[in-house]
């Protein structure tokens, strides 16, 4: 439950960010799908965190990590596959690790404990990292609740905007990410809240 | 995913949120709560807690890096790591918009305090994660505001923040560097702080 409680805590922090911008705009241009898509979204970025702090893989490094982000834009807007939906969760979990390749955390006490241990435990360092992303990723919850929760007549109004906010985050996030500047604009976006 | 358990779902997040919240609302600023005491009752700073040496040594992790590439250094003379050879060290990477950093600061502070005269010397590497962060300006005004007193080794484009760190790197670090230059003691984020306070104790008094 502490583990649980500080991944609350870091998701209003700034450091969660490069995680929770890329989650939303997942979550948008998934429509319909955004709960799938997100569940995608969640157990790659879990994965990837997971090699990746334990010391077995995992840094994909920026190049890849912008391919991956623009792989999953057209997963998740070119409906040209019929099983919709398996293609929402593939795009919501490429684009998560490649997330969680950009995400450089704050680290609290337990969070700092675990990772700490990490490289030493098997499994259940991944079933714990699970617990604190689960609390890390609950604005993320509620944004895929609510969309899906939209009704159908609203849903078809909102569609495009949402679509073309959604796929324009990822496709920002994608060329900063291309070009090294994607620490100078989530800098920027946590300036501005400050102000 | 049916109506009825995006519901639920939506609820069950919604309450995990305001528990967080309600907790941050329980902790109290140490800022006000000192300023209403000091209106009533007058009161002295608590001492802080005795620290116990370690029994035995610490483990050694590996060889302390140089600390390279760096933009300059606050509140020291030093203008190298090397000008801190032979002493303990601890090296902190942090940035002074970070949270978890800032929540370190106090036992740091207690730390740097008591052994200080007996040749600790810590340093903080300054990381910034952000661009706003990097501000030589900011960084001297934020380590006043926040009691930064030691030297502070401006790690502006993280040369330092990387290399020591390789492919796990996190903000706060800290490390503990006996006077050979060995690293004896790696905390990732928050805590660990009566491990860290009894493995700086025992290297001092080992080498006294």
């Amino acid at each position: 439950m502490p583990l649980l409680f500080e991944g609350l805590e870091a998701a209003i922090l700034p450091c969660s960010l490069i995680l929770l911008i890329p989650g939303a705009g997942v979550a948008l241009a998934a429509r319909q799908r955004a709960a799938v898509a997100l569940i995608g979204f969640g157990v790659g970025a879990l994965l990837l965190s997971w090699l990746r702090f334990s010391d077995r893989g995992g840094s994909l490094g920026n190049g890849l990590a912008a391919v991956m982000l623009a792989g999953a834009v057209v997963l998740l807007v070119v409906p040209l596959v019929r099983r919709i939906r398996f293609v929402a969760a593939a795009g919501g979990f490429i684009a998560g690790a490649a997330a969680a390749t950009l995400w450089q955390p704050c680290v609290g006490s337990e969070f700092g404990q675990l990772l700490t241990e990490l490289p030493q435990r098997g499994l259940s360092g991944l079933a714990l990292l699970a617990f604190y992303m689960l609390g890390l990723f609950a604005p993320l919850v509620v944004l895929g609740a609510a969309l899906s929760l939209l009704p159908s007549s609203a849903l078809r109004l909102v569609r495009l905007p949402m679509l073309v906010a959604g796929a324009g985050v990822l496709v920002i996030l994608a060329m900063s990410t291309a070009a090294g500047l994607t620490d100078d604009l989530v800098g920027q976006l946590v300036e501005w809240s400050v102000a | 995913m049916s109506r009825g358990s995006l519901i639920a779902l939506l609820v069950a997040a919604l309450a995990l949120v305001g528990l967080v919240f309600a907790n941050l609302g329980d902790t109290e600023d140490p800022e006000q709560t000192l300023q209403g005491e000091a209106e009533t009752v007058p009161t002295e700073d608590p001492a802080p807690p005795a620290i116990v040496p370690l029994e035995s040594p610490p483990p050694v992790l590996g060889q302390a890096l140089d600390l390279t590439n760096l933009a300059g250094w606050l509140q020291t003379d030093a203008t190298e790591f090397a000008d801190f050879d032979g002493q303990v060290r601890v090296v902190q990477f942090w940035t002074f918009g970070c949270r978890n950093c800032k929540n370190t600061l106090e036992n740091m502070s207690h730390l740097y305090t008591q052994f200080e005269p007996q040749g600790l010397e810590v340093i903080g590497v300054h990381s910034p994660e952000f661009d706003y962060e990097a501000n030589v300006e900011s960084i001297a005004q934020a380590a006043i505001d926040l009691g930064v007193t030691w030297p502070i080794a401006l790690d502006t484009d993280k040369t330092n923040f990387r290399s020591w760190q390789s492919g796990r790197r996190f903000w706060p670090r800290t490390f503990v560097i006996d006077q050979e230059g060995q690293i004896r003691f790696d905390r990732i984020g928050e805590g660990g702080y009566d491990e860290l306070n009894s493995t700086v104790a025992y290297l001092v008094a080992a080498g006294s």
